[in-house]
């Protein structure tokens, strides 16, 4: 029985309302630099138009990035709040603007005519860097996944790397500098404790982080976060989170015919202990099967885990306890310091679960198979595609809108934001762990699982055809 | 758990740290003076008197009616009780007869008192352990019901005001009998779903079981009382160990553990109480007398009580509440002494936090609620 | 506040009690006084407080084990101190009052009493309190100091005799931690 499902419903509506606003904004400011303004400055003469054209193309990452950091975080911490109060039967923030629409506008504008205050004694300069260091890498570190989630845009291809993923992990590592150097410069024991707990946890967490990742770059056989989505293209059987492919021969099978099977689950298996016995193959792969899709949800719920310590989100908070150290390491931050602060901890948790998207989830990927919906197509005699081109014929014509990108982005946010509603659930629900036993969580629990889960993989995609080589 | 140091050679300094009183979670203004070793607390000095309001001094300096209504400040969370442990005092002295029907309409409004006082400690706590938003406003919900309800009898929704020297202030209505029994039927099930929610969570058995061992030798030494030294195997209720009122009409048995308690035993003696108050209140509307004089003393700025002393204690969600009274016979009294359960359990906190980290200073200071207001006074 | 003393209830039995008669047989006197509201009331010498309440509290038949609390009174011409006794195993109460006249107490000192704090550290801050509030010292305590008081305030506010200067709250004195 849904009790408030009025509040439920003017959530919903918030968050459509956000959406559209941000990814609005972002597409319009980026098809204005990145299409429009280099398309009439290459149909200019001489040299020095098309030069400054193939800056405006070079900045689109940059500037849909810039657009998106802050109007995102803010939208977040309004939906965070809203949510939060719908799982305490409250009401939340709605007073400011239409139902609260712009509290977080008007918390962001508070913040920033706040006084700027460094407390006596304190480094200033670590004291003003620390916030600095923790945000940049939010910035540089999603740009590779920029390409993944838009299907590969052209105006973002610039910006992916053959190494993505170990690129966007090094990056979000990187914080961790910053909350030292903001606990240590404010001078202040709280502040001090906070930062030193946070660089030991970060550590400690990062490994089952990594190797979680690891564990599914090993099924995909490339570092490339664009290579990674497209592997996973074609339904929810051919995402990372079942097996990182170990499933696909299913759905094909059903599609196609049973020899897909074969080729998928009989001939790898076949290849390693030989086609004497017909029987040995089959047994062999069903369980390398199971094992791979054990292993990933396992290493999809570590990766989860990891990313919430990582983030310092409840129930892994310790850096800034509330109930022990006033507010850890940004303790003596107010002002637009502070508000950095707080823009990176959103921002990053909206990376994460971007990396989540894009490396368990299948990126842009619609989850339901290709061949189903080609059969409903088939059956009612239409076809979606072309409806879509047909209504968005005159956006499409000026490139506005790319049809295979759209859909894509559709995808990413739906996805995304269900594993930042999953964070604030979680926020929402469980009390806060102590500091020594969130190292012996991380260090005696978390860690050897994610190692077995490594070497299980390691074997098991041996036996079925995994997305290594397609 | 009280953790074993690794006894190294490694010399290490010992660190001062000070918490509070501008400190988010120390319910009020408390000061405490940490000697830290690495993450251990080595000593504690608890700071109090942040919240002084001079509740004694101006307990002989205003008249006997004027205080009544200041009494409710001492601990604002239970106000009731405040209120009946002065006026127990000063019937003892005047030797006034209470109507039954007073009686149990103060046992009533007590148990309710208890149980909204109850609520807030399990909301709070929560957000000590760092359930920072979820869990911890359910309990508010249902305090909230309990607050109409008492704005309603007495008209004000924390400071009661309610009992006074000599019987209670007005009679409830049916309808908010009929309120009350609605909540009392429904209460025991949202206790479950607070257990559901918080008693099995593993963090939540982490952070408590084993934590602030509070030994039954040291509660008594301590002069602990209330939940606190029940959840360490003590069973001292006043409601059964010193029969006041009509306690003694009704059925109930001493919420208690039989072991040193630590802080999960607390939690769960404060779950127990709540259900034990919802069945006394469940008792008390049945055998609420529908006659009865509802005040034995006029109420007015002329109130006094005879000359003599006394002592009387009740027992408040957080233990003793004693209220000596030595009057001379005039509108003042001559001395007024308050015996606050807050003020006791807080002194054994030193004790408690020996050897914790300093990340369960808060979880053991949560455990044995302490209102700030009511140690300062 | 009229300076009306506590007023004497005529009768005062002349029977020691319970735990007089205890007392009185284990060698200790002690002088019975009205009854506090039908608890027995007695009152020591402060030389002898000591050994009588270790004699209260260990002994099985009387087993006067919780020290409920600890007051000041500045009574007419007195300083008494309150102690409020109750079992933890029985029905027991008692309370017993340390007098000391104010007479004998020399100008500038305050009166002394001896701590309980070795029995009960409940004792501890209770008396911590009293001394705090109405300037008993209590000798063989462990750290007597002001505490709902700030450390420096001067006086001892629950005195009949004391007079709150009218802005010393706002005056910050050099060195004061108000």
């Amino acid at each position: 029985m849904i009790r408030n499902g009025a509040e439920i419903l003017k959530a919903t509506m918030l968050t459509g309302t956000w959406w559209a606003i941000i990814f609005g904004l972002v597409w319009i400011a980026c098809w204005v630099v990145g299409i429009v303004l280099p398309g009439l400055l290459s149909g200019m003469e001489g040299d020095t138009p098309r030069f400054w054209a193939e800056i405006c193309r070079a900045l689109t990452p940059i500037l849909a990035v810039m657009v998106f950091i802050p109007v995102n975080a803010m939208f977040m911490v309004l939906i965070e709040r809203r949510a939060l109060a719908l799982f305490t039967v409250r009401k939340g923030p709605n007073r400011v603007g239409p139902d609260g629409y712009l509290q977080t506008f008007a918390d962001a504008l508070k913040l920033l005519f706040k006084e700027d205050i460094t407390p006596r004694g304190a480094d200033a300069v670590m004291f003003t860097l620390a916030p600095i260091i923790f945000f940049a890498p939010s910035i540089f570190g999603a740009m590779p996944l920029l390409a993944a989630v838009t299907n590969n845009h052209e105006l973002f291809q610039v910006m992916n790397l053959p190494t993505g993923i170990f690129f966007v992990l090094a990056a979000s590592s990187v914080p961790v500098v910053g909350i030292v150097m903001g606990g240590w410069a404010s001078n202040n024991k709280y502040s001090l404790v906070g930062g030193l707990r946070s660089a030991a946890q970060a550590i400690s967490y990062e490994i089952p982080l990594v190797l979680s990742i690891v564990t599914i770059c090993l099924l995909a056989g490339t570092l490339d976060v664009v290579q990674i989505a497209k592997q996973q293209a074609g339904g929810i059987l051919n995402w990372n989170l079942l097996g990182g492919g170990a499933l696909r021969g299913l759905d094909q099978a059903v599609a196609s015919g049973a020899d897909a099977l074969k080729t998928f689950y009989y001939a790898p298996a076949a290849a390693i202990v030989g086609t004497g016995s017909d029987v040995l193959p089959w047994i062999l792969s069903s369980i390398a099967t199971v094992a791979l899709v054990v292993c990933t949800v396992t290493a999809f719920c570590l990766y989860l885990t990891g990313a919430c310590a990582e983030i310092n989100r409840i129930p892994f908070d310790l850096p800034e306890a509330e109930s022990e150290l006033v507010s850890g390491y940004n303790t003596e931050y107010s002002g637009i310091k502070f508000a950095i602060f707080f823009l990176a901890e959103f921002t990053n948790l909206f990376i994460v679960a971007s990396i989540a998207t894009v490396m368990f989830l299948g990126g842009g990927d619609c989850p339901v198979p290709a061949w189903l919906g080609e059969r409903v197509e088939s059956m009612l005699g239409i076809k979606f595609s072309s409806i879509v081109n047909m209504a968005l014929a005159p956006l499409i014509s000026v490139k506005l809108i790319d049809p295979a990108t759209m859909f894509a982005a559709v995808w990413v946010i739906l996805k995304t934001y269900t594993i930042v509603f999953f964070a604030i659930l979680v926020r929402g629900t469980l009390p806060r762990f102590r500091i020594d036993q969130l190292m012996d969580f991380g260090w005696k629990r978390l860690i050897p699982l994610s190692l077995i889960v490594f070497l299980v993989v390691v074997f098991a995609r041996e036996f079925v055809v995994c997305h290594v080589g397609t | 758990m009280a953790i074993e140091l690794p006894t190294t050679g490694l010399k290490t300094d010992e660190m001062i740290i000070n918490m509070g009183p501008q400190h988010p979670a120390t319910h009020g203004v408390l000061r405490l003076i940490l000697t830290l070793d690495g993450e251990f607390v080595k000593h504690t000095e608890p700071v109090c008197g942040h919240l002084h309001r001079a509740q004694e001094w101006q307990g002989q300096n205003r008249t006997l009616f004027q205080y009544q209504a200041l009494i409710d400040r001492v601990d604002y969370l239970s106000g009731m009780f405040t209120s009946w442990a002065m006026a127990r005092a000063a019937e003892l002295i005047d030797g006034c007869e209470i109507s039954e029907r007073a009686e149990f309409l103060r046992v009533m409004v007590a148990e309710m008192n208890r149980i909204s006082s109850h609520l807030l400690w399990l909301g709070t706590y929560l957000i000590d352990l760092g359930a920072m938003f979820g869990f911890p406003f359910y309990p508010f919900r249902e305090r909230e019901k309990l607050l109409d309800l008492f704005e309603e009898i007495a008209g004000q929704r924390m400071m009661f005001n309610y009992i006074r020297i000599g019987g209670v202030m007005r009679a409830p209505k049916d309808d908010w009998l009929k309120r009350l029994e609605a909540f009392t039927e429904e209460f025991p099930k949202r206790v479950d779903e607070y257990e559901a929610i918080v008693t099995e969570n593993p963090i939540f058995l982490k952070r408590t079981k084993g934590i602030g061992i509070l030994k039954k030798e040291v509660a008594m030494d301590y002069g602990v009382t209330g939940p606190t030294i029940r959840a360490s195997g003590v069973p001292i209720d006043l409601r059964r160990t010193k029969p006041y009122s009509v306690y003694p009409k009704l059925k109930f048995d001493v919420v208690g553990m039989d072991k040193d308690g630590d802080t999960w035993d607390r939690y769960i003696c404060r779950i127990r109480e709540m259900r034990q108050s919802n069945e006394i209140i469940k008792q008390c509307l049945d055998m609420l007398p529908k006659e009865g004089e509802l005040l034995a003393k006029k109420q007015n700025a002329g109130l006094r009580i005879k000359a003599g002393e006394g002592f009387a204690a009740v027992e408040s969600p957080r233990g003793t509440l004693g209220c000596y009274i030595i009057s001379n016979g005039s509108d003042r009294a001559y001395r007024f002494k308050w015996r606050n359960p807050s003020f006791c359990n807080l002194s054994v906190l030193p004790e408690l936090l020996k050897n914790h980290p300093i990340a369960d200073v808060m979880a053991i200071f949560g455990s044995i609620d302490v209102i700030l207001p009511d140690v300062d006074r | 506040m009229s300076e009306t003393p506590a007023a004497k209830p005529a009768e005062t039995p002349q029977e020691p009690g319970q735990f007089g008669q205890f007392l009185k047989e284990h060698g200790i006197s002690s002088q019975r006084l009205a009854d506090s509201s039908g608890v027995e009331t007695i009152e020591l010498e402060a030389s002898q407080l000591e050994a009588a309440v270790k004699l209260l509290r260990s002994s099985p038949e009387v087993k006067l084990d919780y020290l409920v609390s600890v007051c000041g009174v500045d009574s007419q011409d007195t300083f008494d101190s309150v102690y409020h006794l109750w079992s933890y195993s029985n029905a027991n109460e008692l309370v017993i009052k340390v007098r000391v006249k104010k007479a004998s107490v020399p100008e500038g000192s305050l009166p002394s009493v001896p701590s309980l704090s070795r029995f009960w550290n409940a004792a501890n801050w209770h008396e911590r309190e009293t001394y705090d509030f109405v300037g008993i010292r209590y000798y063989g305590h462990p750290y007597l100091r002001r505490i709902l008081n700030p450390w420096d305030w001067e006086g001892y506010p629950l005195r009949r005799d004391y007079k709150q200067l009218v802005d010393a709250l706002n005056d910050k004195a050099p060195g004061s931690f108000r």
